[in-house]
């Protein structure tokens, strides 16, 4: 094999040898991205109704399913309704310290089974419990950390009590979030991600980030587009409104 | 693709393929869909063509100092708790996933879409050492089962009908299944759920690799990619030196022009940013993350021909304008890298001799140039490395003869005069309708397939005497 040295070294000579096909430069990065992190927040907290009504018009197109409710105990009746139009009997969650609310007590009122991630849990026994109920579960309940405007998107950040499965092995997908987690463009986001990873503790939490834009889909028989290919079928979002 | 098919001359294979009247169906019908859906796209994004711009610039940018983001990359993932391999060869690329596999007595592998992987011809390779490879993503799901390669860089079975597609899950999964795409979708969901929860690594390729913070970025539709990064005990990603970029704010422009060149989306349903393997108090994720850094050829074109085909991004946009592609489809290419851009890329890995035919499968319209994110130019390069065989005498002697020939009739106004007249009695017995046919000796291959205007009754030259 060879080695990092040989291999750079190689990489280091082409690279000597000419001196490019043009002046270029790189995207221009926040010089404080923690401070223009904060920037994007505060210019949000004035424009989120605007933000709101893009990401429901884009996460619409991509075939997501968008609930608006007042306060977080509106919620359970919103998820209780999906699993009974869908059959559903059995659900996964975050950990409620995760999502912000328990909806675990409401929903297992309705007759549905809950299984929330707990935070903390990650012996072998756990991992493997964790998993058979996450395949057999048909709803998955998580939050989202950033909620991307202009393509309609939901940027959920893997970690303690935030499986990422829970996102991707059920059939339908529901997250919940508030209007602190809007953003209006990509470029936001970028600034964002710049600051996570500046910031030790939050860069640390978890090995992913999935941004996800609608259900899981494919065209590749025939070009026929049909949803629900590994991922979920279906995505919900419901925003709340009193934070 | 297998040396059997590579012995058959390039003329013949493309010659199959026009005669192949589902598969030309079929590709008008994906091409003309990908191109609508792609203008559609970027009519409705008026900042699309400066992030294309800028797109382009960070790519040259990130050449330029290629050697010191590899490192940054490889420093971070290993911060992370990632193995990082140097592979300068798809034979050692190869043999580092192989070596993996037997150290952790590895069985099944399950793989999300990776070009590269087809490049090192990985699968073969791991059925060879006893390790099941299961190709996730529908359309090389379908291909693997069918033991075909891919047609498309990023719909790899276009050539395939459903009723085919039915009668292949039919034999290969046991059932009875209709041709309807949803039910056949939803046969592979279940078959392949399976796979994922049990297999013990993951494969992927990488769209992007994030220097700054030692993150391999996936794009994909279906959900493969978070499957195969998430479920396995281990993760591979295999990625070409190239696919590196410095940071997140790099990353944001490229995720805004992909999808949008590739089928039209905005982005596409999943993008997968994963950062080494589980962290502490993660339920899920795989113990292991190793990073292969592939060379393969791309290294020698930093500084030469083809340095303009390292920015490419696998979006699939040029193949689908290419009138060449258009009809005779990604196989009669019989390489990994199809259509403009993989003659380039095929050239680039393995070597001119390599395109020796295959660099004139372009009729230099352009339309490649004006559809790629990153604006690679290539016409020019399909021209320079044209230039290259002529050089190299890998071009045919009757094409390099003919060429020479007619470059001492253009440097000179006396012998161009001269066969201007000549020209015009010498022709007479082949022009029919107004047009050139059926010239013979060296210049017969050059009209089996084209004609050519005839040399005028009264040439420009002569006209422009009397005009003065």
């Amino acid at each position: 094999m060879t080695a990092r040295a040989e291999f750079l070294d190689r990489i280091r000579r082409e690279v000597a040898k000419t001196p490019g096909l043009f002046g270029a430069s790189t995207a221009p990065r926040p010089a404080q991205p923690a401070a223009a992190a904060e920037t994007v927040r505060r210019e949000l907290a004035e424009r989120w109704p605007q933000a709101l009504d893009r990401f429901q018009l884009e996460f619409e197109l991509v075939a997501g399913v968008f609930h608006r409710v007042r306060d977080l105990e509106a919620v359970p009746g919103v998820i209780a309704r999906i699993a009974r139009e869908r059959g559903a009997e059995k659900l996964v969650t975050w950990d409620p310290a995760a999502l912000g609310f328990d909806a675990g007590p409401a929903l297992a009122r309705d007759g549905l089974t809950v299984v929330a991630a707990r935070a903390g849990q990650e012996d072998e026994a756990s991992r493997r419990r964790h998993r058979a109920d996450a395949a057999d579960a048909q709803i998955g309940v998580t939050g989202a950390d950033l909620v991307l405007a202009e393509t309609g998107t939901l940027i959920l950040l893997s970690g303690s009590g935030r499986p990422r499965s829970t996102s991707l092995l059920p059939d339908v997908h529901v997250a919940v979030f508030g209007r602190e987690r809007l953003v209006e463009t990509l470029e936001q986001v970028g600034v964002m991600l710049e600051a996570l990873h500046v910031d030790p503790e939050r860069s640390m939490s978890g090995a992913m980030i999935n941004f996800i834009t609608g259900p899981s889909r494919t065209a590749d028989i025939e070009l026929t587009l049909t949803r629900g290919v590994h991922g979920p079928k279906e995505v919900h979002a419901i925003f709340v409104e009193t934070p | 693709m297998s040396d059997t098919a590579l012995r058959t001359p390039f003329p013949e294979r493309a010659g199959a393929a026009l005669k192949d009247a589902f598969l030309q169906e079929a590709l008008t019908i994906a091409t003309t869909k990908f191109i609508d859906l792609r203008k559609e796209s970027f009519a409705g994004f008026p900042q699309g063509e400066a992030l294309r711009d800028r797109a382009r610039a960070i790519k040259e940018a990130t050449l330029q100092h290629l050697d010191a983001h590899l490192e940054r990359l490889a420093d971070n993932v290993e911060r992370l708790g990632g193995t990082v391999h140097w592979a300068a060869s798809a034979d050692e690329a190869r043999e580092i996933v192989l070596r993996l596999c037997r150290d952790r007595g590895v069985r099944m592998a399950v793989k999300s879409k990776s070009m590269a992987t087809e490049e090192i011809d990985l699968n073969e390779a791991l059925e060879h050492a006893g390790v099941t490879p299961v190709e996730t993503d529908l359309g090389e799901y379908i291909i693997q089962l069918a033991h075909e390669k891919p047609s498309h860089i990023i719909a790899p079975a276009i050539h395939k009908t459903k009723g085919q597609v039915a009668e292949l899950f039919s034999r290969e999964l046991r059932g009875e299944f209709p041709p309807d795409p949803e039910v056949l979708t939803a046969v592979a969901r279940k078959a392949l759920r399976e796979k994922f929860l049990q297999a013990d690594m993951g494969i992927t390729g990488a769209n992007f690799a994030v220097a700054d913070t030692g993150t391999v970025v996936l794009v994909t539709n279906e959900g493969n990619g978070r499957m195969v990064t998430s479920l396995p005990r281990i993760h591979v990603a295999l990625m070409g030196i190239e696919k590196v970029i410095p940071s997140m704010s790099d990353l944001v422009v490229f995720l805004a022009i992909l999808a949008r060149s590739a089928t039209g989306q905005k982005l596409s349903s999943y993008t997968t940013l994963v950062r080494g393997p589980r962290r502490a108090g993660e339920l899920e994720g795989p113990e292991e993350f190793h990073l292969v850094l592939l060379d393969n050829g791309r290294s020698r074109q930093i500084a030469s021909t083809l340095r303009e085909a390292l920015y490419c991004l696998r979006c699939g946009a040029c193949l689908n304008v290419c009138p060449v592609y258009r009809q005779i489809g990604g196989h009669a290419y019989g390489h990994t890298y199809p259509g403009p851009i993989g003659i380039l890329l095929t050239a680039m890995l393995k070597g001119n001799e390599s395109v020796r035919e295959l660099a004139h499968a372009s009729s230099l319209c352009g339309a490649c140039k004006d559809v790629c994110p990153v604006r690679i130019d290539i016409p020019r390069m399909l021209i320079e490395l044209r230039e290259h065989l002529d050089r190299e005498k890998i071009a045919p002697w009757t094409e390099r003869v003919v060429f020479r020939a007619l470059r001492r009739l253009l440097m000179s106004p006396g012998a161009f005069r001269l066969s201007a007249t000549t020209g015009r009695w010498l022709q007479a017995p082949f022009v029919r309708d107004g047009r050139l046919r059926g010239l013979p000796f060296l210049f017969a291959k050059w009209t089996r397939t084209r004609d050519l205007p005839p040399v005028a009754s009264r040439t420009f030259r002569e006209r422009w005497k009397e005009l003065r």
